[in-house]
């Protein structure tokens, strides 16, 4: 598979080339436009793979959809246009063996050898992170598309680092990371706007996300008719 | 090759485009597109093309009026900005037509002509307006997206999800499609086995304006956010 970014970084797509046979699983709503020789297939789990009703389940709480959209190229040197819905940056993160811990609606592709699972981050940084209660877990060897709202960011942490929850896109499970308070008090912490912060620690990779998706949806909502 | 003597900037997130008029020069705009201009030219809103004309653009999701920018005596400048923030493409029509979705039209020159066109049945089933406007003649036309806008040259078959069309040239081919599963679900029904997207097949050899962002879908991202009706 071959891939570019285009229109970055604001209105960035991802346009990939596959060849007869590849296939490239997407979240749901992520295709724009494709060549006609590609199959699409639908399933709540891997492709040919078996059951995933629990791991649509988890997904759906991972604030992605319950399905996943497979695309099998059914002939040579086909091509697909994805792309996520806010305004942003789309990454392409090559995945060799490790894990990627991915923010609930920033996983937008990945290689069909790649297993996508929800995963639970416990009570604590689940109630107080103040996203959604599972991350996204990519595990296995290929590419993954990652998108942001806003601008990417990459920071490469040897030690300790701290970010608000809301910027964060994903990181390599290398890293640990626990929720803290961002100021010496939490009433203060709130009142700072700051509130609970991501304080990650170790050696890997951590991509943020210039604009916070929650921040900027309680800054508009108020000003749209109630429902 | 164009007839007016324009520049767009600021591509493709923040696309304006500028129009430099002779004297005696025109440019026809969507109402409210004006960001800026030289105060030697004239203004005038009007229903162009007669009350059938106007009315039919109204149904495809334009406007009833057309802006109508003269210079009169010397040459002038106007800017003409989308609402919303995007791209803006120029197309030269050459005698032939091109199809624009709903809202993607922003200015043309003289010698062109916008009409509605009804899909009837493709346009029913599509379900968000695969109303069509047309756009013929001989001139310049300008049309904007919401996101970058991407131009593929389809020589054989090829698929686009509707509400990403921005426009595409009328020697294609189309239908509109249904593609299982390739839409979030929004019904019980189409929970349990996955949501329907429309897809548009064009076929044949032609030009097709793709946008890389889609307001429907950042809507219903914001739709939560709303705050909820105080019910007594």
């Amino acid at each position: 598979m071959e891939y570019e970014i285009l229109a970055h970084p604001a209105s960035s797509v991802a346009r990939l080339t596959l060849d007869a046979e590849e296939t490239i699983t997407c979240e749901v709503g992520a295709m724009i436009a494709m060549t006609t020789g590609i199959a699409v297939t639908t399933t709540s789990g891997k492709k040919g793979g078996g059951g995933g009703f629990l791991k649509g389940m988890k997904r759906m709480f991972a604030g992605e959809n319950f399905f996943l959209n497979h695309f099998t190229a059914e002939e040579p040197d086909q091509t697909l246009i994805i792309g996520p819905t806010l305004l942003g940056d789309v990454v392409f993160h090559d995945l060799r063996g490790g894990t990627l811990i991915i923010q609930g609606s920033s996983w937008l592709a990945s290689d069909e050898n790649i297993e996508i699972d929800a995963t639970w981050q416990g009570w604590g940084k689940a109630l107080f992170s103040g996203e959604s209660m599972f991350w996204v877990k990519a595990t296995g060897d290929g590419a993954v598309f990652l998108s942001s709202f806003g601008a990417i960011y990459e920071v490469d942490i040897d030690g300790e680092y701290t970010v608000d929850t809301g910027h964060i896109v994903a990181f390599e499970d290398t890293l640990q990371f626990k929720i803290v308070k961002a100021g010496k008090s939490l009433i203060g912490s709130f009142l700072g706007g700051e509130g609970l912060v991501c304080r990650f620690s170790g050696q890997g990779k951590l991509y943020c996300q210039s604009h916070n998706p929650p921040s900027f949806g309680k800054a508009i909502g108020p000003k749209l008719k109630p429902r | 090759m164009s007839t007016l003597d324009f520049e767009i900037t600021q591509r493709p997130d923040f696309a304006m485009v500028s129009v430099r008029l002779d004297a005696g020069e025109t440019v026809f705009s969507e109402p409210a597109a004006m960001a800026s201009m030289t105060p030697n030219l004239k203004m005038k809103a009007g229903l162009k093309g007669g009350l059938r004309k106007a009315m039919g653009r109204l149904f495809s999701g334009e406007s009833l009026i057309v802006n109508t920018f003269t210079a009169e005596s010397d040459p002038g400048e106007v800017t003409f900005a989308p609402g919303i923030p995007g791209d803006v493409e120029h197309y030269f029509l050459e005698n032939n037509s091109l199809f624009l979705q709903r809202g993607a039209f922003l200015a043309h020159s003289e010698g062109i002509e916008l009409s509605a066109k009804w899909q009837g049945a493709k346009g029913f089933f599509s379900g968000q307006g695969l109303i069509l406007l047309k756009a013929s003649g001989y001139g310049d036309l300008f049309f904007n997206s919401y996101g970058a806008i991407l131009e593929i040259d389809v020589t054989d078959e090829y698929l686009v999800d509707t509400g990403y069309i921005v426009a595409f040239e009328d020697t294609l081919d189309y239908r509109v499609v249904v593609l299982k599963g390739s839409r979030p679900a929004k019904t019980l029904k189409n929970f349990l086995f996955g949501g329907e997207g429309l897809v548009c097949q064009f076929s044949g050899q032609g030009k097709v304006w793709i946008q890389t962002r889609y307001v429907h879908p950042f809507l219903s991202w914001a739709y939560p956010f709303r705050p909820v009706k105080q019910r007594n």
